[in-house]
């Protein structure tokens, strides 16, 4: 019949078409659903450590006395004064933490996870802009690869035989969790 | 296949070297134009709370698992406000520390029994991976944050 070709074509150049995109929301999606377990976009280390007193240093040598002293060569961000004695220095990637009396210094640095963090960007949407009309585009085209999908094979092999018990299958895997959670 | 393979390898090189930026509209962005002191609200934050405000700061913390609290600094020194954000409605990426932001939201009340509060610190502490002891809990504690509907990073 003619709208089964027609059927497995789209089928056919929509699974192409949707490949890259399904990739990245599928690894995306794996990676943001563990997010109690880890930041799926950054790689986090925290660094304590003593780098000495800092209540003699001139206040305009401060900042790069700390940046000396932690060793930190990277953009300077901006500066905080969170206590009296305590400073707050933001550099591209870290957070330097110092008590300027004790020395105390706490380093939370950061590094985006590569591609991960490039894949999580798109998957959460933070582009927005015309990357919402992608998205809606592209789940469109699941829709109808979805669709499309249930009708590729016919008889045994279809929806009234092995295919449609897979697909009851697939349909009564969500209501069972809604049945068991809600 | 050739074109395939080479298509792919400037994609992944294109990946690698590039980095999107942090700053940008997040949320439902700003509807107002007026900012609010943040110092203004610490003083009175009873008067604000189900008020809708404009506050600004530098992003001094984030949440480093969901992204989904900041804190902001105050106009006035060593003050700042706790901003939440619904889970995945906004996402505030780790970069975004020491970075200036304007965030909209509605100003809430918490108001936590003593148990809460030990249950909140602690949830607190392991997020940041330090350790809490909840014998510095004297008691109740009512506590005032925005809650964050849109913000823009500079």
């Amino acid at each position: 019949m003619k709208w089964r070709h027609l059927n497995r074509v789209l089928h056919r150049d929509l699974g192409f078409l949707c490949c890259g995109l399904t990739l990245i929301y599928a690894i995306s999606g794996v990676a943001v659903n563990h997010v109690d377990s880890w930041n799926p976009s950054y790689r986090l280390t925290r660094i304590e450590s003593n780098i000495g007193s800092l209540n003699k240093v001139p206040q305009q040598q401060l900042i790069p006395e700390i940046l000396q002293r932690v060793g930190e060569t990277r953009k300077l961000k901006n500066v905080f004064p969170s206590a009296p004695d305590e400073i707050t220095v933001f550099v591209e990637g870290n957070t330097i933490k110092v008590n300027l009396l004790s020395g105390e210094t706490v380093q939370d640095r950061y590094v985006p996870r590569g591609f991960l963090y490039e894949m999580n960007f798109l998957h959460l949407n933070h582009p927005k802009k015309i990357w919402t009309w992608v998205a809606d585009l592209y789940a469109v085209g699941l829709f109808i690869l979805a669709v499309t999908g249930v009708f590729i094979l016919r008889g045994k092999q279809g929806l009234i035989g092995r295919g449609g018990v897979l697909t009851t299958a697939g349909f009564l895997l969500p209501i069972f969790f809604l049945w068991l959670y809600l | 296949m050739r074109t395939i393979l080479i298509t792919f390898s400037l994609l992944i090189c294109f990946v690698i070297t590039s980095h999107a930026g942090v700053e940008g509209v997040y949320g439902k962005g700003i509807t107002l134009s007026e900012v609010t002191p943040i110092s203004k609200i610490n003083d009175h934050p009873e008067k604000y709370v189900g008020q809708r405000v404009l506050v600004e700061g530098m992003i001094l913390e984030v949440c480093t698992s969901r992204g989904c609290w900041i804190y902001l600094s105050s106009d006035r020194p060593y003050e700042k406000m706790r901003v939440k954000v619904t889970d995945g409605e906004i996402v505030f990426p780790v970069a975004a520390s020491g970075h200036t932001a304007r965030v909209e939201g509605v100003v809430q009340e918490m108001r936590r029994s003593k148990q809460d509060v030990i249950d909140w610190k602690k949830h607190l502490a392991e997020e940041k991976g330090t350790t809490f002891d909840p014998s510095t809990v004297t008691g109740p504690e009512i506590t005032y944050r925005l809650r964050g509907l849109g913000a823009i990073i500079n």
